[in-house]
């Protein structure tokens, strides 16, 4: 039984505050694949799940073991010896009613071998626990049919992520610092005539200490620009800028400047708003906004059409908030018309982008993201590692936490010569150690870096024997889950393409491979 | 892979895992997630503590709950849900206050460790101090959308939660609430003033009828004698009863309290000339003759699940006030006698109520409409959450306690999530432990605040309640005054101190430079209140609390009035009132519903770490929580 539309909205409340309605449309309309409902791919599973992820499929051909049952959550005592994919999915859908799931009990290489078209049907594949010949192979497949792949793993105190996207775009990226769209540099129209109409001479003590800061800004730019010809350019122009502003400030009958917030607001936002107006393109709606740039925009976006607070009389806060906001509806005008146009010739009905897509776009044009991961292939072919960044990595510090990556590709390399990983049986602790140094060794050589791995750390990693400690991975199910939402929403910047957590020291680090 | 944490773990920690009893306080978001990560991590002994039942808008992260338990407590479900995976584990659970009485210093003392997983900051307070009292180590935890941070607390050691000032609640002036409302949030707040005064408890703080000596409009003399008369006429002599009467003996019929609040009210508004000279004046709406606004074309509406972002037209707010107005009236009747409503962003007709005489009010003022989603962010001072970020924070969390458990407490962390990696590419930033704060007044050896006040108008019941239990943080205190007779100002004992409550402070002689000597018996917790007379506040504050007494003697000097002087009033004597949020709905335990929920986060308890100290390893992008 689903919810209706009114339980729904109540039930992602607090969600739908962070990506909207058209994130969680996205989310709610997407089909993602699990490989292995270990630990860590149900804590990942239950993450998306409870937010309300459309449907999911688990691929899984183990059977629920004893050492299952003591870190997974979603596997219960007495189902030992069931398939793990079907008493996985079983739980997991009591999370939400509104999630569909369904199991395969089948391996990996037999889909691949019989199946070949399985995986493309998914917006995103999760993998956990998966060799390392079979994981390439899959790779390479979802990298040909252009399908996001992350693999995730939890191995004793360290987790391990890698977001495989061959192109990602982002309109939405949520930047933390964004500076705002103000064009004081480039001034439209309306704007211009609005400021000069401005006559601060003739205000009284009240109105001038509540005119809203651009427009102080605009008019002693205007100033500056009479006198210097250019914008200020450099931090001594820009402190004598500061210095104008400054002088502005309305003086008492004892030549004491009055308290006038606005103008230190002024003086605040100088620097910010000098920043030149920028623009960076993109597709269909970036082919028009292209145009749009090349014409009536004279080389610069859309303008976004927002003002930040400001301490202003509410009157002229509000007619400056529309003057942008006309102007912004006036330029997302312009693009839909390029839109049209664009889509018209590409024999596309003119709904295929939607208006509110057009409007979104134009207000983020200048965060856009284009992101492109490196593939698997290029990451385990020693022709095309990032050993660069690895050596220099262990360089850098006797530290740093991209060793843990060289010994999980070391222990993965174990598996391959041994079918099983180091340390995973008690008493074969002593012989695994030599062994897995070697790996090690052999790693390095293949990369052609000379520097070493501290024994210690091969130590540690047998003493892990692959052991999946649930903390871990409930820890990594966050970030992973957190991963597969940016990607489904197209929304925040996703990881590229490496991510790498340390336990014991609650450090955590990313780095391209 | 295998499973096991042996090998992984050391042996002597193992032992402990299995043998240690542990605390969590909160089953909500973070503690849904503790409770499981604890139990597969080999804990066999959890006490589990939380006041709050299960609400629809758990369930998007509260994995443990699900629909059908919607309105049962979720210590108990929680509790269930963990012993079905292990029927073994020992869990016990309270659906409790853990700031009442039962909990005393003895409960806590029986556990190895104590784990926060809570949503305000009245009750985080109280437990760093029942674990300072009981000198137990505590793990602080808190998340708000993609942010959030674990932090570590052991006496001595560390800063406890309360040695650094947390930043107060967002104010705005009463004049512009009641009179000039300029911004959406103004007509919210007014609303929800609107709502406890007809079905709340009585706040004289919260009057939502005009405000007759704004300073703004009393500007010319001329006026006055309208206004006195207006007041009479208009206003009904209604300033002279409360609000709540008046709706009473109208019974609460939609109609006469419409006119009233969105006609006669503005109406005499209107009549205080001085106000609208610079402003566009309020046009007041007419039960019987509503505009026909067109409605906002927005056509996200039709997606499923999302009306709520539709902003009302001004006929269907009137409807919507009918109708919600009538069921918390019927709420209202059904609490009992001298029964009152609590606001709560969850409850439809509470929030409907509040949103359609927000958005009447700001169509009465001119300014822009908001949707029910958009409301009951800001009245409900919602914090976004989800269930990844809670899963990152419990797994934290435990990585923590495993370093305490194992001895290693020297070696904690605070650790800040960040939204995405920043700029050094790291998503965790871990920081060294700060040190306790030697003048904090909570942990240092002897307690001492001091608090600026009016001892010539402040009566001893506002003392107790704003002052000693609402910013001060006790739960139970006793008071004395320090004049050498002992005199007992308040008494925990029921009844024993009950005639004190309305007199006034300086009745007892209490005056510039009089000190208090408070004890909370339950906190194990005495602090000397040193009280500074003054006749008024910046922005007319009721009171202040300055915890260091050098930094208050350093800012005396600079304003060049001694303290005692009444100079201190601002240019700006508009009359300040808190924007009031969940935090400050919890901070009198004794009369409101919630105190140790734990569906989330506490964004007022962002410490702002605004000069990063040495320790820490990062030197930028510090999340603050
Ligand atoms: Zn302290």
């Amino acid at each position: 039984m689903e919810s209706g539309p009114a339980e729904k909205s109540k039930k992602y409340d607090r969600q739908l505050r962070l990506w909207g309605d058209h994130g969680q449309a996205a989310l709610e309309s997407a089909k993602v694949c699990l490989v292995n409902a270990t630990a860590t791919g149900t804590e990942i599973l239950k993450n998306i799940i409870l937010p309300g992820i459309g449907s999911f499929t688990i691929v899984d051909a183990h059977k629920v073991s004893g050492e299952d049952i003591g870190n997974n959550f979603f596997l219960e005592k007495d189902t030992i010896g069931k398939s793990r994919a079907q008493v996985a999915t079983e739980l997991l859908l009591e999370l939400n009613e509104d999630v569909n799931g369904d199991f395969i009990e089948e391996t990996v290489d037999n889909l691949l071998r019989n199946n070949s078209g399985f995986f493309q049907n998914f917006h995103m594949v999760i993998v956990t626990d998966l060799p390392e010949r079979t994981l390439v192979t899959l790779a390479a497949q979802l990298w040909e049919s252009d399908t996001p792949l992350l693999v995730c793993r939890s191995y004793g105190l360290i987790g391990y992520m890698r977001m495989v996207l061959k192109e990602h775009t982002v309109v939405e990226s949520h930047p933390d610092n964004a500076i705002e769209d103000l064009r004081l540099d480039h001034p439209f129209r309306t704007l211009t005539e609005y400021c000069n109409a401005q006559n601060m001479a003739e205000m009284t003590k009240k109105e001038h200490s509540h005119t809203p800061w651009l427009v102080i800004i605009y008019k002693f730019l205007e100033d500056w620009k009479k006198h210097n010809g250019e914008m200020p350019r450099n931090y001594k122009e820009k402190s004598k800028l500061k210095e104008m502003i400054r002088e502005g400030i309305l003086k008492n009958q004892d030549l004491v400047p009055e308290d006038e917030e606005n103008f230190d607001e002024a003086i605040r936002n100088v620097n910010s708003t000098l920043v030149p107006t920028k623009s960076k393109p993109f597709w269909i709606l970036a082919r028009a906004v292209k145009e749009f740039v090349q014409n009536e925009g004279q080389g610069r976006l859309p303008v976004r059409g927002s003002i930040p607070d400001m301490t202003a009389d509410s009157e002229r806060y509000i007619q400056l908030q529309n003057i942008y906001k006309e102007q912004a509806l006036q330029d997302i005008a312009i693009v839909t018309n390029y839109v049209h146009q664009l889509l018209q010739t590409l024999g596309r009905p003119q709904d295929n982008i939607s208006d509110s897509d057009i409007k979104t776009f134009c207000k983020n044009a200048s965060f856009l993201q284009l992101i492109r991961c490196r593939s698997l292939a290029q990451e385990y072919d020693p022709a095309t590692a990032n050993h660069a960044d690895i050596a220099m990595h262990l360089e850098d510090t006797d530290d740093d936490d991209l060793v843990f990556y060289i010994l999980l590709r070391a222990v993965d390399r174990f598996y391959s010569q041994y079918s099983k990983y180091p340390g995973c049986y008690g008493d074969s602790m002593e012989a695994d150690i030599p062994k897995l140094k070697a790996c090690v060794s052999k790693l390095l050589q293949d990369w052609g870096i000379t520097q070493n791995v501290k024994d210690d750390y091969v130590h540690e990693f047998c003493r892990y024997g692959a052991s999946e400690l649930h903390s871990v991975a409930a820890y990594m199910g966050g970030v992973a889950a957190q991963e597969v939402i940016k990607v489904i929403t197209h929304q925040f910047i996703p990881i590229n393409n490496t991510y790498i957590y340390n336990a014991m020291k609650q450090s955590s680090i990313t780095v391209q491979m | 892979m295998a499973a096991s944490i042996n090998g992984v773990l050391e042996q002597t920690l193992q032992k402990s895992i299995n043998s240690c009893k542990l605390l969590v306080v909160g089953a909500g978001g973070i503690g849904c997630e503790l409770i499981k990560n604890l139990v597969l991590t080999g804990f066999h002994d959890v006490e589990l503590i939380d006041l709050d039942t299960i609400d629809v808008s758990n369930l998007n992260r509260q994995f443990l709950f699900r629909k059908e338990h919607v309105g049962k407590s979720k210590a108990e479900v929680a509790k269930e849900s963990a012993l079905k995976f292990n029927p073994n584990a020992n869990i016990v659970a309270y659906h409790d206050s853990i700031m009442g009485p039962e909990y005393g210093v003895d409960f806590f003392k029986r556990f190895a460790l104590v784990m926060n997983a809570l949503d305000n900051r009245a009750a985080r307070n109280h437990v760093n101090r029942m674990c300072l009292a009981a000198d137990i180590p505590l793990i602080e935890s808190g998340t708000a959308g993609y942010l959030g941070q674990v932090t570590v607390i052991k006496k001595g050691l560390t800063e406890c939660y309360e040695c650094q000032p947390k930043p107060t609640q967002k104010s705005f002036p009463g004049c512009t609430i009641r009179n000039t409302p300029s911004e959406p949030i103004h007509c919210i707040v007014w609303a929800k003033h609107l709502f406890n005064q007809l079905f709340g408890e009585d706040d004289p703080d919260q009057d939502v009828s005009p405000d007759t000596e704004d300073p703004e409009a009393a500007g010319d003399a001329g006026e006055v004698a309208l206004q006195s008369e207006a007041k009479e006429s208009v206003a009904g002599g209604v300033a002279r009863k409360s609000t709540r009467m008046w709706a009473q003996q109208s019974g609460y019929e939609p109609e006469k309290i419409f006119n009233k609040m969105f006609r006669d009210d503005i109406r005499y508004l209107l009549s205080m000339e001085n106000l609208w000279k610079k402003r566009k004046a309020p046009l007041p709406l007419e039960w019987n003759n509503l505009p026909n606004t067109a409605q906002d074309g927005d056509h996200s509406a039709q997606l499923g699940g999302i009306r709520d972002q539709r902003v009302w037209s001004i006929c269907e707010c009137a409807s919507v006030f009918a109708e919600s107005l009538k069921l918390c009236k019927d709420q209202l009747m059904n609490s009992g006698d001298c029964g009152t409503l609590v606001w709560d962003k969850d409850d439809e007709p509470a929030l409907n109520f509040v949103t359609s005489a927000a958005n009447l009010r700001a169509h009465i003022f001119h300014i822009p409409l908001k949707s029910k989603f958009d409301v009951k962010s800001m009245a409900g001072n919602i914090i976004p959450a989800i269930a990844t970020t809670n899963a990152i924070i419990a797994g934290l969390l435990v990585m923590e306690g495993l370093k305490i458990l194992s001895g290693n407490i020297d070696k904690c962390k605070t650790v800040y999530l960040n939204r995405q990696p920043n700029p050094r590419k790291k998503l965790l930033v871990p920081c060294v432990l700060d040190k306790p704060n030697p003048k904090c007044y909570v942990c240092s050896e002897k307690p001492e605040v001091t608090v600026r006040l009016n001892t010539t108008t402040m009566t001893v019941h506002t003392l107790e309640e704003k002052i000693i239990k609402g910013s001060l943080g006790m739960v139970a205190p006793d008071v004395e005054i320090d004049d050498g007779k002992g005199t007992i100002l308040i008494s925990s004992e029921e009844g024993e101190t009950e005639g004190n409550m309305g007199k006034i402070l300086s009745e007892f002689g209490i005056r510039n430079g009089s000190r208090l000597k408070c004890d909370d018996f339950l906190q194990v917790y005495n602090l000397n209140i040193n009280i500074l007379h003054v006749e008024k506040l910046k922005e007319d504050k009721e009171f202040e609390v300055i915890g260091d007494i050098a930094e208050l003697q350093a800012q005396a000097s600079a304003d060049n009035t001694g303290p005692d002087t009444n100079s201190q009033e601002d240019d700006d004597d508009d009359d300040d009132l808190i924007m009031e949020d969940e935090p400050t709905e919890i901070t009198t335990p004794s009369r409101k519903r919630k105190a140790n929920g734990a569906s989330d986060a506490d964004l007022s308890t962002k410490k702002l770490k605004r000069s990063i100290d040495a320790n820490c390893q990062e030197d930028e992008d510090i999340v603050v929580l």
